[in-house]
């Protein structure tokens, strides 16, 4: 709170500290090597990701994205602590992602980070997704009581720090933001490569014509599983043209892919302003802090930026280094409870689809 | 460009308070008419012009529908008194009186989630110049909530700073206090019993998140509810202690 200073419970480190952190909770696998130094800085000595990348119109199965993960978490560690310069005998903790997430890649993740906990009896530290994704936020943009918008495949969340917890305000009450328009995406067979979000993005630059679909907002909670049926209901329209306009068209009254990419994420995007406005206004601060890979979004980005602007405001956003699940945010977030004691015991380091951000103590901050 | 007639009407009242969605004003129809309290819902830039349009225009009309449907059934809401739908501009009823959360002590608005710190504990009771005691009170909100989800209104927002004692015209009134509920901005209908204890729930949370020890104030009001919505009761109940 602005005026209030408090003392934090992380003491300075008395020495240099180094976590390795590995997440796969979805299609990426990421490992990354975070540096918290004896001066108080913090390095990110290395952030590497590999992403499973399905054909058009094909979602990630969990068994086959697990496949993905153990054939190149190998790989990418090494090339990880190759960049770095950092050998695993140095590592402090390991840290992995405990979830949310999909079952099957998170489980052939937590191996993989158990067997090196064991090969070079490093502790292990289990972190949530979310709160990693948070605190890589928060230590990227230095944002200082931010309402946080967590958007991506699986998470939708609008959060707030209090009494060391990161509360939940709003949220989606049933499909999340990433994956309306990731499932969008399969329906006019967009390309995944890099990210069906980001071709939705692309094709909306170039869609002009604002279609009715519902606007759900609840209080701070929103829904789109019916937002993402009517948008499809317009692909069987007798208006709907799946090749967009034909160059010398006079036709004015027909919808292309195009037109439909642009209503969803205008239509969605207003509704996550909405509820993170709101929830800005309950708790009175004035920073918006977002994560996630929708966060990478630009519209979003920029629509947000309008509303924090109006409210004198400020709008952080990262790029998709940090904003798409990475191994680094993992290697951050179990470092600041590492360093607070914190470490995830052998018969503990199980891992759960379900694992809510407002779970997790944050023995970290005041 | 000449203004329209609700925006020179906002330009010559008084701006009491802005939320998220909308601004408040005090404002007066003609010289000699009672005061009436404005709400218009600004335009949000960041949303798609038409899009934002459409969604005034609902919301507006939304809630104002909500009043009247409350209004012909008796419960006791702010009237009505003038509603552009398209500039998102709704004039109602001007309350002289004081918001619940006020009269019972609670904890500020602002930042009520993050560094409670309880700012007027030792203010002198306030309920006395209504003439009311707090069991008394929270029957009345009891009692205007069940008559609300009676005609099916879900107000979607209830707390203690969306209730209002109206003050009596005279300390001797003879008149009951009578238990005022406003701002109906994300109101819905429902016959659900689900929407309806999720209503009561939302109540209970900001009871307990707002006033110490709000425990045996919440069952009060549940009693006089319960008396009420009668037969419908036990559904609404069971849905509430499921959680």
């Amino acid at each position: 709170m602005p005026g209030k200073t408090r003392h934090s419970p992380l003491k300075n480190a008395d020495r240099d500290y180094l976590a390795l952190g590995l997440e796969g909770s979805a299609n990426k696998f990421g490992a990354g090597i975070m540096k918290h130094s004896k001066d108080g800085s913090t390095t990110v000595l290395s952030n590497i990701r590999h992403t499973y990348i399905t054909p058009p119109g094909e979602g990630f199965q969990p068994r086959d994205t697990a496949l993905h993960h153990r054939e190149w978490a190998l790989k990418v560690i090494d090339e990880c602590l190759v960049k770095s310069g950092v050998s695993m005998h140095e590592i402090d903790c390991i840290c992995f992602t405990k979830g949310p997430g999909m079952g099957a890649p998170l489980q052939s993740v937590a191996l993989i980070a158990r067997t090196l906990s064991l090969l070079f009896n490093r502790p292990l530290v289990g972190v949530n997704h979310c709160v990693g994704h948070i605190e890589m936020g928060r230590e990227i943009t230095g944002a200082q009581n931010p309402v946080v918008l967590y958007v991506s495949g699986g998470n939708t969340q609008v959060i707030a720090y209090s009494r060391q917890c990161y509360r939940i305000f709003g949220e989606t009450l049933d499909i999340a933001v990433g994956n309306c328009l990731d499932r969008f995406a399969r329906i006019i067979d967009l390309s995944n490569d890099p990210s069906p979000g980001y071709n939705i993005e692309q094709e909306a630059k170039k869609g002009k014509r604002l279609v009715s679909l519902p606007y759900a907002t609840k209080g701070m909670d929103i829904s789109l599983s019916g937002i993402l049926s009517a948008v499809e209901a317009h692909t069987l329209d007798k208006k709907f043209r799946s090749k967009g306009a034909s160059d010398n068209s006079l036709e004015e009254d027909i919808i292309t892919p195009q037109d439909l990419c642009f209503s969803l994420q205008e239509t969605v995007f207003a509704m996550l302003v909405e509820i993170t406005e709101r929830a800005m206004a309950h708790i009175g601060s004035k920073e918006v802090l977002m994560v996630g890979g929708v966060g990478s979004n630009e519209r979003l980005q920029q629509m947000m930026a309008i509303m924090a602007q109006e409210r004198q405001g400020q709008v952080f956003a990262m790029d998709e280094r940090f904003c798409i699940d990475n191994g680094i945010m993992i290697a951050q977030a179990g470092l600041l409870s590492y360093r607070m004691g914190y470490e995830t015991p052998l018969a503990k380091t199980t891992c759960t689809q379900r694992f809510r951000t407002d779970e997790v103590h944050v023995a970290w901050r005041a | 460009m000449a203004l329209s007639l609700s925006q020179s009407l906002i330009r010559a009242s008084l701006p009491i308070s802005q939320g998220a969605e909308a601004k408040v004003y005090k404002a007066q129809l003609s010289e000699t008419s009672l005061p009436i309290l404005l709400k218009y819902r600004f335009q949000k830039h960041y949303r798609h012009p038409s899009l934002d349009n459409n969604l005034t225009r609902t919301r507006i009309a939304g809630e104002a529908r909500a009043l009247l449907k409350c209004l012909r059934s008796g419960v006791n809401v702010p009237g009505i008194r003038m509603v552009d739908a398209a500039e998102g501009v709704l004039g109602i009823e001007w309350i002289e009186g004081q918001s619940l959360r006020k009269l019972l002590g609670g904890t500020e608005e602002e930042g009520d989630d993050l560094d409670v710190e309880a700012t007027d504990t030792e203010l002198e009771n306030p309920l006395k110049d209504y003439g009311v005691s707090v069991e008394e009170l929270m029957k009345l909100v009891g009692i205007e909530i069940a008559k609300m989800h009676k005609i099916d209104v879900i107000h979607g927002d209830l707390t203690t700073s969306n209730m209002m004692l109206r003050r009596p015209k005279s300390v001797e009134s003879t008149l009951a206090a009578e238990l005022v509920l406003i701002d109906f901005g994300l109101s819905y209908q429902s016959t659900l019993t689900e929407d309806k204890a999720v209503d009561l729930y939302v109540l209970e949370r900001a009871f307990s998140s707002t006033h110490p020890d709000s425990e045996p104030m919440f069952a009060t009001v549940l009693v006089a509810y319960a008396n009420v919505m009668d037969k419908d009761w036990p559904a609404i109940r069971n849905r509430l202690e499921d959680g």
